[in-house]
């Protein structure tokens, strides 16, 4: 379960001084994802998806707010909220030259699992995630898809409870999304938090109990989809993402 | 424990990439000992004459001095006869000198006059200049073996010329050579553990964020200090594995260097490579951490690269800053990492005492400094942007 209270972020701009204006990146979020639900973070690119899971990640540290996962606080007690997050950002990051067996089982005993445990750990990822035809092959010509698999597995390898995708479905096809989602929702249906981030409004729509919509580094409306739906009075979420941020909500980036 | 799993996949990942393992076991170990080393020993070769070898000498008109020629072939120089047009013959080459010997040679030796020889010569050649070298020395041998005859014949003690009896002992050339070869020995050892781990830290830090997966791997519930241990002890073993091939295959290109050649001054065996490796191998972690640090600090891999380009400067600054300026080894010296083992590798090889208290300082001082750089790229791997 993650709690989130006005969690905010300011970055310094590229190659500024000091004393120089600092970029806001998130403003103000705040958002609740329950257990054994999916909770989606639509917004625009820019919107501070990233930076907002980041934080909850303990990448970088908020400057503002705070936030909780599965009561641990990201601040403060770093170690035990990785131990029980499985994060996959928004690149798979996987290792070229490593085979999808290798780059599984290296996290998983980064994650402190023994080696018999590792091995057992791994296979059975791999199975559940339908890699093993390409298993043992190394990573280097993996397609998107199987690249985003990997990461999804390195991600599970801990058995966190709480889970974070950020842009999962980006340059998959349209077989492997919907392979992914019913990954996911089998992860929720198992008692898992699952939290991830989309610009994709399909996406959120098909998928998550619960939409936060951020746009402008601000949550500007968390509920269900029907929810958001009666409370903006439009038919279709686009329509109602663009009501729920104010009209043209965007910004660059 | 962390740390060892990291070594270990970074070991296992680089293995598999051709780059590093170039660098590693190839041009540390093999190119650059056989550039360096197998040059300087030519060139040495080239520069000594061993009057004991025979060599082909062409002769034009040989029949006019028979006794010369009689004398050049007891002395190891075969006459062979000289090409048609030896001065063309000379400049491209095809020979290295040919003597010329005068059709009035007999009579002016006769009548007591100086006799008429032409050497041709290519000064440009390194080649004709040792020919030419030798040839001269033979025929000053020959000249002095005359003017006694002559003036012996007249009654004159030829020792009534000689006033002044130079005798050369030459110690420095011998010396001097000796000295360049002790200084290139810690120059291979540095070069061949810096291009050893280059590649490995590069790819372990920068190209860890490049391809993306820094950002995953720092989300795992492991300290980022067992992370950069980590990425440290994988550079580490690449470094050590890369001076010790160099090390064994010094030793090899020396085996096979006719002993003399140094003067004797310096013995390139088993044992005086064992001590030089010895000597630098505080340098290893030094290495790996400055490589590391240096890496961890940069936002990409082509960047890694450029400032690594540079820092390949400071390993090469001592060799020739030593080259010009004889540094004396004090204590404040040799607590410097590299100019010690510059300093000490040095004077190991060429068989002269190192006080203990040198060897002491030489291993605290590179010690500490690794140590201190390893201290700064974890606090590198702890700031936010080292996610880029």
């Amino acid at each position: 379960m993650i709690v989130a209270e006005a969690l905010h972020k300011r970055f310094r701009r590229p190659g500024a001084r000091r004393a120089e204006a600092e970029l806001v990146a998130v403003e103000s979020v705040g958002f609740t994802a329950e257990d054994g639900a999916v909770t989606g973070l639509l917004g625009p690119n820019g919107a501070g998806k990233s930076t907002t899971l980041r934080m909850l990640a303990t990448l970088i540290r908020p400057d503002g707010g705070r936030a909780t996962i599965d009561g641990h606080d990201v601040a403060t007690d770093v170690l035990a909220v990785r131990r029980s997050l499985g994060f996959m950002p928004h690149d798979a990051g996987v290792y070229p030259r490593l085979t999808a067996r290798e780059n599984v089982h290296y996290y998983a005993r980064l994650c402190g699992l023994g080696t018999r445990e590792s091995r057992l750990r791994t296979g059975e990822l791999l199975e559940r995630l339908d890699m093993i035809g390409f298993a043992d092959r190394r990573a280097a010509g993996f397609s998107q898809g199987q690249r985003t698999k990997v990461a999804l597995a390195r991600a599970l390898v801990h058995r966190p409870r709480t889970i974070m995708l950020d842009e999962p479905t980006n340059g998959l096809d349209v077989m492997a999304t919907r392979s992914l989602r019913g990954i996911i929702g089998d992860l929720a249906a198992g008692g898992h938090c699952i939290v991830f981030s989309s610009h994709v409004m399909q996406e959120v729509a098909a998928l998550c109990d619960t939409i936060a919509i951020v746009a402008d580094g601000r949550v500007a409306m968390v509920d269900s989809l029907s929810g958001i739906l009666s409370r903006t009075g439009e038919s279709d979420l686009e329509d109602a993402f663009v009501s729920a941020t104010g009209a043209d909500g965007r910004r660059g980036g | 424990m962390s740390a060892a799993i990291v070594a270990a996949k970074e070991i296992l990942d680089n293995l598999r990439d051709r780059q590093t393992l170039f660098y590693a076991l190839l041009f540390g170990p093999v190119l650059l000992p056989l550039l360096l080393g197998g040059s300087l020993l030519a060139s040495f070769k080239q520069l000594s004459i061993d009057f004991d070898a025979v060599t082909e000498l062409a002769v034009e008109g040989s029949d006019h001095a028979p006794n010369l020629v009689a004398f050049l072939n007891a002395n190891n120089v075969d006459t062979v006869v000289a090409p048609a047009d030896p001065e063309m013959a000379v400049r491209v080459g095809d020979v290295p000198i040919v003597l010329t010997i005068d059709e009035r040679y007999g009579l002016a030796l006769r009548d007591g006059r100086p006799a008429p020889l032409t050497l041709l010569m290519d000064e440009s050649d390194k080649g004709s200049n040792k020919a030419a070298r030798r040839l001269r020395t033979l025929l000053g041998v020959h000249e002095r073996t005359l003017n006694a005859l002559r003036l012996q014949h007249r009654g004159v003690d030829p020792a009534l010329f000689d006033s002044v009896e130079l005798i050369v002992d030459d110690v420095s050339s011998d010396g001097a050579s000796g000295q360049l070869l002790a200084s290139l020995l810690p120059f291979l050892f540095i070069m061949s553990m810096v291009m050893g781990g280059f590649y490995l830290a590069i790819d372990t830090t920068a190209g860890e964020r490049e391809r993306r997966s820094l950002e995953p791997l720092l989300a795992l519930p492991l300290s980022r200090a067992s992370i950069v241990l980590g990425k440290f002890c994988a550079t580490l073993a690449f470094v050590v594995l890369s001076v010790t091939l160099t090390a064994g295959s010094v030793w090899m290109l020396f085996r096979f260097a006719p002993t003399d050649l140094f003067g004797g001054q310096v013995r390139f065996d088993g044992s005086t490579v064992f001590h030089a490796v010895a000597l630098a191998s505080p340098l290893a972690p030094f290495i790996a951490a400055l490589l590391i640090t240096v890496s961890a600090w940069t936002r990409s891999t082509k960047e890694a690269q450029t400032y690594l380009g540079l820092l390949m400067v400071i390993p090469m600054a001592p060799f020739f800053v030593l080259q010009f300026l004889s540094v004396r080894a004090t204590a404040w010296s040799v607590a410097i990492p590299m100019l010690a083992q510059y300093q000490l590798l040095e004077r190991a090889t060429l068989g002269e005492a190192i006080p203990r208290s040198f060897i002491l300082l030489s291993v605290g001082g590179t010690l500490l400094c690794a140590l201190l750089l390893l201290i700064l790229a974890v606090h590198l791997y702890t700031r936010e942007r080292v996610l880029g």
